[in-house]
C-alpha cells in the first residue's frame, strides 16, 4: 500500500495505491488522523488505484469518518469503482461515507 | 505442483507471509487478480480473527493454511488448535446503523461467507479446520 498527498487548494487529496488489509491499514489510520486533527480539516480520499479492502480498511475508515464527523472536519471518498465498490457494497458501508464518483467532484464537495 | 502449505504463527506480523504464499501460488496457476483479491480479503479476515479471538493464553499458536486448486476450484484449508469456533455461526453485521453507531464486528466474516461459493466448518480433535472453495472460470 501506498499514500501519496497532494494539496489542492484548501483540500487535501490522499491517493491510496495497492492492498488495504490487516498488515497496511494501521499505517493509514495514522495518516488520516494526523490530516483530521488540523482545524476545520478538508480531506479527500482517494481510491481509484486501490486494490482490495478488508475489514481491517473499512475500521480505520470508520474510525476517521466519527472523528471528522464529531470535529466538524470533511471527509469523502471518490474512485469507489469496480472491486473496491463491491467491498463497500457487501459490507453496507455505499451509505454510509460521503462518496463522490470523481476527484473533482470530491474536491468540489468537499470544500 | 497443485498445493501449497504456510504455517505462521499467531501474530499479525506473520500475515504478510500468507500474502505472499498466495501471490506466488496466483502467479503460478494464472488466476484473476479478482479472485486473487477475494482470496486476499477472506484469508486476512479468517487469520485475523483467530489471533484477535482464538486464544485464550498469550503462547505462540501455529497456525496452518493450505492452498489447492483442481477440477475448476481453488482450495484453502486453514487449521488452528484456538478455542472451538464456527464462523458460519457468527452474527449478520448491522448495515442499517447510522455512522456514530455503526461497528465494524462481523463485517470480516460476511465478507469470506459473500466471497467464497463455500465454506465449511469442521472441529478435529483440538483444532478448528475452516475450508474455503472459490470457483475458478473456465
Amino acid at each position: 500500500m501506498d499514500l501519496k498527498e497532494d494539496q489542492i487548494g484548501s483540500v487535501t487529496v490522499l491517493a491510496v495505491t495497492g492492498r488495504l488489509d490487516s498488515a497496511t491499514s494501521p499505517a493509514l489510520g495514522e495518516r488520516l488522523t494526523a490530516m483530521l486533527a488540523a482545524p476545520m480539516a478538508q480531506v479527500l480520499v482517494d481510491f481509484g488505484q486501490l486494490e482490495y479492502i478488508s475489514s481491517a480498511g473499512f475500521r480505520v475508515l470508520l474510525l476517521a469518518a466519527k472523528r471528522a464527523d464529531q470535529s466538524k472536519a470533511k471527509l469523502v471518498l471518490c474512485g469507489v469503482s469496480g472491486k473496491v465498490r463491491q467491498f463497500f457494497d457487501l459490507g453496507g458501508f455505499l451509505d454510509l461515507f460521503s462518496i463522490t464518483a470523481t476527484r473533482e467532484e470530491g474536491i468540489a464537495s468537499v470544500h | 505442483m497443485n498445493q501449497t502449505e504456510t504455517t505462521i504463527r499467531n501474530r499479525r506480523g506473520e500475515f504478510t507471509r500468507v500474502v505472499d504464499a498466495v501471490d506466488k501460488f496466483a502467479d503460478e496457476h494464472h488466476l484473476a487478480a479478482e479472485i486473487v483479491g477475494d482470496v486476499q480479503v477472506a484469508l486476512d479476515e479468517v487469520l485475523t480473527n483467530i489471533v484477535d479471538y482464538g486464544y485464550t493464553d498469550d503462547a505462540e499458536h501455529e497456525i496452518r493454511i493450505r492452498l489447492r486448486v483442481g477440477d475448476g476450484v481453488l482450495e484453502m484449508t486453514v487449521e488452528d488448535d484456538g478455542a472451538p469456533f464456527n464462523p458460519l455461526e457468527s452474527a449478520k453485521p448491522d448495515t442499517g446503523a447510522s455512522l456514530q453507531e455503526r461497528r465494524i464486528g462481523g463485517v470480516g466474516l460476511h465478507f469470506v461467507k459473500s466471497l467464497m461459493d463455500e465454506v465449511s466448518y469442521d472441529r478435529v480433535g483440538d483444532r478448528n479446520r475452516l475450508v474455503l472453495r472459490k470457483n475458478l472460470p473456465a
